[in-house]
């Protein structure tokens, strides 16, 4: 008995092996070998050696002019980005929710279509919708006398690519989103109406609540996400105009392997990720006290 | 798309080279030569094709090409070199020439060209034969130039009444000639108050403006590259001129971030400064009628941005392995008129006096300027230097800051990059 258990757990560790080499080869090993890096001086075009120099590249990080305007870009696009990707896709869950089923499948698919399109493709796409002098938008706004900057200007560059991505990735969490209302049980609902609740009561006291550790989910991840744009950004302004688009993905990008810096893209990479690991943390404490 | 047709092609490069391995069993070891280059574009068709006659006529050498977009090319190139795993024969774009020249994995060429199976140097013009060169060693063969010229609008010029006696559109060479002209293309075409059709345009901030500063004699850095010289007066006062074409003159529209070529392919513009290899893009179009020539001097004297495709050779190679590897550089530099069918000029000045270069209308304007072409400056943070030129060009040009307080900008932070660069010579203690 107890010999075919641990055959049964043992072919359980077989089946994860293969993916626990890939993710031990791939992803610690490189992260930790990561934070050492990120301690030392290490320049690959230059003939010194690697040399430890302790918290230098963090202190230079602190100090770099370039590193707080590429963490501000990336704040304000998280800040633009997530409520309303998070908004929207919600909006379009509710509203499919309540179509019947035969057309939902149809919306559902519409929705979900530019989410599958690879962000090079996208990314020129919008790229070309954009462009003041001659895009999509500008040709049917002139129309009625207005022109967009979109993309060249500081101030409205940022929103722009937010709104590329709010087309992009709206369908993913609101296929989440539907998922979960699905999940919630229509008694509650009947029952709420008979007690006389009207709709935006049904919504507050029963379709949020039930709908939270979904929510949870989609906000941390597109938290997450956005902390780590680059594609978008990359593509459609290269980080302009003035590098205001340049995010922090894309600055170490650049420091890694164009200027081949590598221990101080190492700290920037760990800086990063600290700042994804506390925001991640305070999230889960948050929805959960509630 | 891009992935499968890459794929394809790759597994056709095997399956030939099983091919050949295959049937060539019977004569002499082949020697194969790994030979990587950065032309994706209709560039890397007309280089396979070279390589192809060159295979044909060399049995005992076997040259395999390998191309990837530049960005891809550099990075892999470059881990392949510190991997001691670098191709046997690859480009390098002068501005990349320093910084891997520093990485100890390219070989010089200086004693290749002057043996008995060289090259003619003095057939190559001495600014380009210097751009391959670091601390006086030369580290590649330049096969093309790229010199930035002017296109412009045969049309519009001819309904501006741009024109010479014989009624032919007549670009402009100096700055008044330069001005007026701009001042006469730009119009309000559809009578909204606002200009539609520009006499000029910034496609390129940086190669655009990099022309001026060096018309009006602007260095970037001090000779020993102590110190840099952006924010000179004279780079100051060819910033302020760019900048004046926006906002002073109107005769070029607030700058664009991206292809803001569109509009002079579209005719809404006279003219713009561009890089030869556009040249493809717009004799695709046929509704253009287009021009090329030199760029016209703003400043006090002529120059032009410029770059080059420079061959380079792993620094370990040997015996036939190098023989073959400069046999294969010598006739790409051979043949590299037929490398400027695709839009490049080749650096040769024999191939470039032939009658069949001079009848390549563009490529032979643009290369009256190669006397006066000028490289980007060359060190080991080129990147940074980019960054830092085209950040502070871009904010005088859209007028976040003024040209005198953006250049001061960008000395400092390249003063403070050099700072760094050189504690870390000094660490390393230079290895030559």
């Amino acid at each position: 008995m107890t010999e075919r258990r641990f055959l049964y757990r043992l072919s359980g560790y077989l089946f994860v092996l293969p993916y626990l080499m890939l993710f031990v080869t791939f992803l610690v090993v490189p992260v930790i070998y990561g934070l050492g890096l990120s301690f030392f001086r290490w320049e690959m075009l230059s003939p010194a050696p690697p040399k430890f120099i302790g918290a230098d590249n963090y202190r230079e990080a602190l100090g770099d002019a370039y590193f707080r305007q590429a963490l501000g870009a990336t704040f304000r696009f998280a800040v633009t980005a997530v409520p309303l990707t998070i908004g929207l896709a919600l909006l379009l869950a509710l509203g499919l929710h309540a179509l019947p089923d035969r057309h939902q499948s149809f919306f559902r698919a519409a929705f979900f279509l530019p989410t599958i399109i690879t962000i090079s493709v996208a990314g020129l796409l919008w790229r070309w919708f954009y462009n003041s002098e001659f895009g999509l938008f500008n040709a049917y706004l002139s129309k009625i006398g207005i022109k967009v900057p979109w993309l060249t200007q500081p101030g409205w560059a940022m929103f722009s690519i937010a709104l590329m991505t709010l087309w992009w990735t709206a369908g993913g969490p609101m296929v989440v989103f539907l998922a979960g209302l699905k999940n919630i049980p229509a008694q509650y609902y009947e029952a709420a109406a008979i007690d006389g609740a009207n709709a935006w009561n049904r919504f507050t006291y029963i379709t949020l609540p039930l709908l939270k550790p979904v929510l949870l989910f989609v906000i941390v991840m597109n938290i997450i996400g956005a902390f780590q744009v680059f594609g978008q950004t990359y593509i459609i302004t290269g980080g302009g105009p003035e590098l205001s688009t340049r995010v922090l993905v894309q600055y170490i990008y650049e420091t890694a392997f164009n200027n081949y810096r590598m221990g101080y893209a190492a700290a920037m990479s760990w800086l990063l990720f600290l700042l994804i690991a506390v925001f991640s943390f305070a999230q889960f404490r948050l929805m959960r006290e509630r | 798309m891009q992935t499968i047709r890459r794929a394809i092609l790759l597994a056709l490069l095997v399956l030939g080279m099983l091919a050949f391995t295959g049937c060539g069993n019977s004569g002499a070891r082949k020697v194969t030569l790994r030979y990587w280059n950065g032309f994706t574009g209709p560039d890397g068709r007309t280089m396979l094709r070279l390589v192809k006659r060159f295979n044909e006529a060399n049995p005992d050498v076997y040259v395999l090409m390998q191309r990837m977009d530049w960005a891809t090319y550099y990075n892999k190139l470059f881990v392949a070199g510190m991997g001691h795993r670098a191709p046997e024969v690859f480009v390098l774009q002068t501005h990349a020439i320093e910084r891997f020249a520093q990485s100890h994995f390219v070989r010089t060429v200086d004693d290749l060209v002057s043996s008995p199976n060289g090259l003619a140097i003095s057939d190559i013009d001495a600014n380009i034969w210097d751009s391959v060169a670091v601390r006086g060693r030369h580290y590649g063969v330049p096969l093309d130039i790229w010199p930035m010229g002017m296109y412009y609008n045969r049309r519009l010029f001819r309904e501006a009444g741009i024109v010479d006696a014989r009624g032919e559109p007549q670009p402009p060479r100096t700055r008044q000639e330069f001005l007026d002209a701009a001042r006469r293309l730009t119009r309000d075409t559809n009578g909204d108050g606002m200009p539609d059709q520009w006499g000029f345009v910034f496609t390129n901030f940086q190669s655009n403006v990099y022309t001026v500063m060096k018309q009006f004699g602007g260095e970037m850095f001090t000779p020993d590259n102590a110190r840099s010289l952006l924010n000179s007066p004279q780079n100051v006062a060819a910033l302020q001129l760019c900048v004046d074409l926006i906002g002073k003159y109107k005769v070029a529209p607030p700058p664009e971030n991206f292809d803001a070529w569109i509009g002079f392919r579209q005719g809404k513009v006279g003219m713009a400064f561009e890089g030869i290899y556009m040249l493809a893009d717009l004799q695709k179009q046929q509704d253009l009628d287009f021009a090329g020539a030199p760029v016209p001097v703003l400043g006090d004297r002529p120059a032009t941005w410029a770059g080059s495709h420079n061959l380079c050779l792993r620094a370990d190679l040997k015996g036939p392995q190098l023989q073959a590897a400069w046999r294969f550089i010598k006739f790409l530099s051979d043949n590299s008129l037929d490398w400027a069918a695709g839009g490049q000029v080749p650096v040769r000045k024999s191939l470039r006096n032939t009658p069949r270069f001079q009848s390549m209308a563009v490529q032979a304007q643009f290369a009256r300027q190669i006397p006066y072409a000028r490289y980007m400056p060359k060190m080991t943070f080129a990147f940074e230097f980019q960054t830092e030129f085209n950040n502070a060009v871009e904010k005088a040009l859209r007028g976040s800051a003024t040209p005198q307080q953006a250049l001061d900008v960008a000395t400092a932070n390249l003063n403070r990059i050099i700072a760094r660069q050189r504690a870390l010579q000094m660490a390393g203690g230079r290895t030559q």
